[in-house]
């Protein structure tokens, strides 16, 4: 049970990495220009697509929406395997474990404080880039629902960067696991375009995992007919959300296990 | 009546499974992926000792020794294979959440200060990390900010800060929540000499003030000799010296270090187990093996040669102290096996 002092602890990192990230301007300006660039070079391929008809299902400037959405998703999340593998090689671990504070709440905690540093200025990017290259702009219900999913996504996705960083208490190098992870993310996620234009067998496979509902389940409400029904995808992020914070808890006890056992 | 020791070690012994080398060859790297062959390597070996509380202890050996093993078992993060270990009354491994209250770390290569804010920032993290309420931090804050002269760095960002004053700023941070024991690990790596020098007093001077105990691992003799009273040496997991410092030195120290001053040119110090390191005109720098030849007899061979001016004797650096005591550990073990 979590009591309100070891909440407020959390809450203290929440606020801290919060500020850090906030201070930190050059990382937030180097994503917010990337972020640009990308939806620029994206809004070209879609118009171009939509021109050849190779997208009768969706219009160029929804899709465009849509992926705006995706990737400000995916953008306004940290990268904590990096940091956790770091910690782990450096053996710093062994002495954020001395501290009476959980390590992975503390590293969750972080990430959502950096999550509430970038998604805003990431959220507005994503906002005036849409609109500069489409002239169009969703009604407010959809963007509204858009950055309340959106938000609760990128949480959950930080979550599950946890678990990546995890494995590097028994790998050296967690990016090869990482770079798997993203392109089933990419894929199974819908981050360019809509899955239900991806071929059946991707559709079922990527049923079976997290993705969808992270990426492709909010940025879908911006697609006329198309779009997710809140109330389900709130119940897939919560179980997805459940089963990561237990996967996280598992992994971490025996990571904690092995440490104590046989060193860091 | 004693008190209660601060820490104590009883027979504490633990030992890691550490991989083969992988062999070459295909089947051979599967076959050690799939059942990896390991080897047990002895990290802490039967060792005990106990500190009282206010002891200023400095903890060290060589590389591989042991130390951090040792340390990070008082820390409750490893788990012994044998023996019992006690922290302040607790059980690191069974309490290690409450222990973590009444302890502190410093470790000189890692900072828990975030560098692009204010060192008031971290603090305000540990207060809650700690859980100390606003009123008794705020008197500890002015108390720490006072002692290590922070008030002009408290809202600076810690990146504008020099090594010295990030150094300053991290001990405060360790102290904010008032450890009753503090485990020090090169606490003035990379400092300049005045900022060791700062930290050194600073680090006594806490001690002394409130009862601290510290822990210190160093490879800097400076940081032993000027903040511990005793010292603990330890390679290859076991205990090789617990007592204080010159009689450490006296122990085995038998070289030391004479400079002669004298009106003759060049001295001749024919005398068994004395050895001239470097001569100018006037001036001569040898290493006498006192266990050979007594400090008198050098000084009785410089006067039938001439006026002594001046004299200059220092002990070998406590490296080279230890040094030795691993050499001689090193050459027993030898010894007992080739006997054994």
């Amino acid at each position: 049970m979590l009591t309100w002092p070891a909440a407020e602890k959390y809450l203290a990192f929440v606020r801290i990495s919060l500020a850090h990230a906030r201070r930190d301007r050059g990382e937030l300006y180097g994503r917010a220009v990337f972020f640009t660039v990308i939806l620029g070079v994206l809004s070209s391929l879609w118009r171009a697509a939509g021109e050849s008809g190779l997208m009768a299902e969706a219009a160029p400037r929804t899709l465009l929406w849509y992926v705006a959405a995706t990737e400000w998703i995916l953008m306004s999340t940290p990268q904590l395997h990096l940091e956790i593998q770091e910690t782990v090689r450096r053996g710093d671990v062994v002495y954020q474990l001395g501290r009476p504070i959980s390590y992975v709440g503390a590293m969750f905690a972080e990430g959502v404080g950096m999550v509430a540093a970038r998604a805003p200025v990431l959220g507005v990017v994503a906002f005036l880039c849409a609109f500069a290259y489409t002239g169009w702009i969703p009604p407010f219900r959809v963007l509204l629902l858009i950055a309340a999913f959106g938000l609760v996504a990128t949480v959950l996705l930080t979550a599950l960067d946890i678990v990546i960083g995890l494995t590097a208490f028994w790998l050296d190098d967690v990016a090869p696991v990482y770079w798997v992870w993203q392109k089933v993310l990419f894929v199974c996620g819908g981050l360019m375009m809509p899955i239900r234009l991806y071929p059946p067998v991707i559709q079922r496979f990527a049923a079976f995992t997290p993705f969808p509902s992270i990426l492709a389940g909010p940025a879908s409400f911006v697609l006329e007919g198309q779009a997710a029904a809140p109330g389900l995808l709130a119940r897939d992020l919560a179980a997805w959300g459940v089963a990561t914070a237990f996967v996280v808890g598992f992994l971490f006890r025996r990571a904690s296990h092995a440490l104590a056992v046989n060193g860091g | 009546m004693h008190p209660a020791p601060a820490v104590s070690l009883h027979r504490l012994s633990k030992s890691f499974a550490v991989r083969r080398p992988r062999a070459s060859g295909l089947a051979a790297r599967i076959k050690d992926f799939v059942a990896p062959q390991t080897r047990s390597v002895i990290a802490v070996d039967d060792l005990s000792f106990s500190i009282v509380p206010g002891e200023r202890v400095a903890f060290i050996g060589p590389n591989g020794a042991g130390k951090s093993t040792t340390l990070k078992i008082l820390a409750g993060i490893l788990h012994p294979d044998r023996g019992e270990v006690r922290v302040l009354g607790m059980s690191p491994s069974r309490q290690r959440r409450s222990l973590a209250f009444r302890v502190g770390t410093v470790f000189g290569q890692r900072s828990q200060l975030w560098y692009q804010l204010p060192p008031r920032d971290t603090f305000e993290l540990l207060r809650r990390v700690y859980e100390v309420d606003a009123r008794t931090h705020r008197r500890r804050l002015q108390e720490l900010v006072a002692l290590f002269e922070l008030s002009a760095l408290l809202d600076t960002p810690v990146r504008q800060l020099s090594l010295g004053e990030r150094m300053r700023c991290e001990l405060a941070a360790t102290l904010l929540h008032a450890p009753r024991l503090l485990f020090l690990d090169e606490p003035t790596i990379g400092l300049d000499v005045s900022a060791k020098t700062t930290i050194r007093g600073l680090l006594r001077a806490e001690s002394e003030r409130e009862g601290l105990t510290l822990l210190l691992t160093s490879h800097d003799t400076g940081d032993i000799e000027r903040v511990c009273d005793r010292v603990i040496v330890i390679h290859r997991g076991r205990l090789l010296w617990d007592g204080d410092l010159s009689a450490l030195r006296q122990r085995y120290l038998t070289t030391k270090r004479v400079t002669v001053w004298s009106d003759v040119e060049r001295l001749a110090l024919d005398l068994p187990g004395v050895r001239i390191v470097a001569s100018v005109p006037f001036r001569t720098d040898v290493e006498v093996d006192v266990e050979i030849t007594a400090l008198g007899h050098v000084v009785d061979a410089v006067l039938r040669q001439g006026t002594l001016r001046d004299l200059v004797v220092e002990d070998a650096p406590l490296d080279v102290v230890i040094q030795t005591m691993c050499a001689d550990a090193e050459r027993r073990n030898h010894v007992d096996l080739a006997s054994g």
